[in-house]
């Protein structure tokens, strides 16, 4: 992210709180990405942002608060990531497979985001964790209320809409902890499959992830 | 691995040779671990890895500050056995009741994740040190975790019918919902009810095996 001019510059403070408030968070990410929470440190933060050390203390109370909305902000475009694409049009297959897929992409394109609020997120402590849980909890919706039932058969049990997203989240904070990314792009078929079958079938899933 | 060779001084031990009491004592010794690592699971379950210290562990345990580091290098070291004895613990269980139904995959699941679950029940302070604490604990305890999981990946991928139809990760992405699920059951200290999970949880596992074995019944049929 680019630094702001120095000196006289005419910028609003707000501006100015806002861009390095952006330039902290995507530091943040990528100094935990390369070497876990518990050695990042507000200095590095702030080198790699181009932001002293007052100006860090202006725009966040610690390391942890500055995590806290790191997490936030990443939640936040993933949902946003994950919205746009289930209010396509067409069935709620094909939409939730787009989901899944744009789910894909913002992992590869942006691995340090992803691991923040995928792998860090459950390591971090407590005030961490709920976020977490509700992040995960946002996306069940999406199954629950709109996922259709099994031709000829019951809705899947309560359970599994919280189990497939759990899974799914399991599966892909497994490759990121083992530093795992590139694969992850080609994941799209299997967790696709894994998400439809309990509300299509194994077959129809099948059926729909081979012809798409 | 052949068995060790039994070193003199254990054999003189063993007949009651100058070590008379050595028998007793090595039992105490390992009576004193097993209470260092059951405390720091129940004050880990209570209060947190975080909180909880050494000073804490020996006054739950009933032992000397002495005889913790006697065992163990510290806390982490103590938190990483009693993970490792409660995953060993629970991973026999589960094996074993899986075991009991050969030839037969879905009682063979349902049985493994009976047992599992009864665990979870019965000891819901390691249940929780286990699913709760140790993802967060240190990063030793992350990568155990991590290690535990892939032991029940593979498990269950040997109790299932062998498919290539399947997704390479669906034993993977299968039990990691079944842990999510749990692990937000003990959050809320429901533990004690884990059971209650178990006809729906057994269902999301065998749904997708069930699916090719229907459909290569279908094909044999037709």
């Amino acid at each position: 992210m680019e630094r702001l001019p120095r000196g006289r510059h005419g910028l609003s403070p707000e501006f100015v709180a806002q861009n390095q408030r952006d330039r902290l968070l995507a530091a943040l990410a990528e100094i935990l990405y390369e070497r876990g929470y518990e050695e990042t440190t507000v200095a590095m933060v702030g080198k790699r942002a181009g932001v002293s050390k007052s100006d860090f203390y202006k725009r966040y109370e610690s390391k942890d608060a500055c995590f806290l909305a790191a997490y936030d902000d990443v939640v936040e475009r993933i949902r946003e990531t994950v919205r746009v694409a289930c209010a396509g049009k067409g069935e709620w297959a094909a939409r939730a497979l787009d989901a899944l897929e744009a789910l894909l992409v913002f992992i590869v394109d942006d691995p340090a985001r992803a691991r923040l609020v995928l792998v860090e997120g459950l390591r971090a402590g407590k005030g961490v964790y709920d976020r977490y849980q509700e992040a995960l909890q946002s996306f069940v919706p999406y199954l629950r209320d709109s996922a259709p039932a099994p031709a000829g058969g019951p809705r899947p049990p309560e359970a599994t809409d919280e189990a497939v997203v759990g899974g799914i989240a399991s599966l892909l904070a497994r490759r990121m902890l083992a530093g795992e990314i590139e694969p992850v792009g080609e994941f799209l078929p299997e967790i696709g499959e894994f998400t439809l079958t309990p509300y299509l079938g194994a077959a129809e899933a099948r059926r729909i992830i081979s012809e798409r | 691995m052949p068995p060790r060779a039994q070193s003199a001084s254990a054999r003189a031990k063993q007949f009651g040779g100058p070590g008379r009491h050595e028998l007793p004592r090595e039992f105490v010794a390992i009576h004193k671990r097993r209470r260092i690592m059951d405390a720091i699971a129940e004050l880990t379950a209570e209060q947190g890895y975080e909180a909880t210290k050494i000073g804490d562990i020996v006054r739950h345990a009933g032992v000397a500050r002495k005889t913790l580091y006697d065992n163990f290098e510290g806390k982490e070291e103590v938190f990483l056995a009693a993970f490792d004895a409660s995953v060993e613990e629970v991973m026999g269980r589960v094996e074993k009741a899986c075991a009991g139904f050969d030839g037969e995959w879905e009682g063979r699941i349902e049985a493994g994740l009976g047992a599992f679950l009864a665990y979870v029940a019965e000891e819901p302070a390691r249940a929780r040190m286990c699913m709760v604490e140790a993802m967060s604990a240190t990063p030793a305890a992350t990568r155990r975790y991590d290690d535990a999981v892939q032991g029940f990946v593979e498990l269950t991928g040997r109790s299932v019918p062998p498919s290539d139809q399947l997704p390479e990760t669906i034993e993977e992405t299968l039990v990691g919902g079944v842990a999510w699920i749990v692990h937000q059951k003990i959050r809320r200290h429901e533990a004690d009810t884990a059971m209650e999970l178990l006809a729906e949880l057994a269902e999301f596992m065998l749904a997708p095996y069930r699916g090719v074995a229907e459909a290569e019944q279908g094909r044999v049929h037709a």
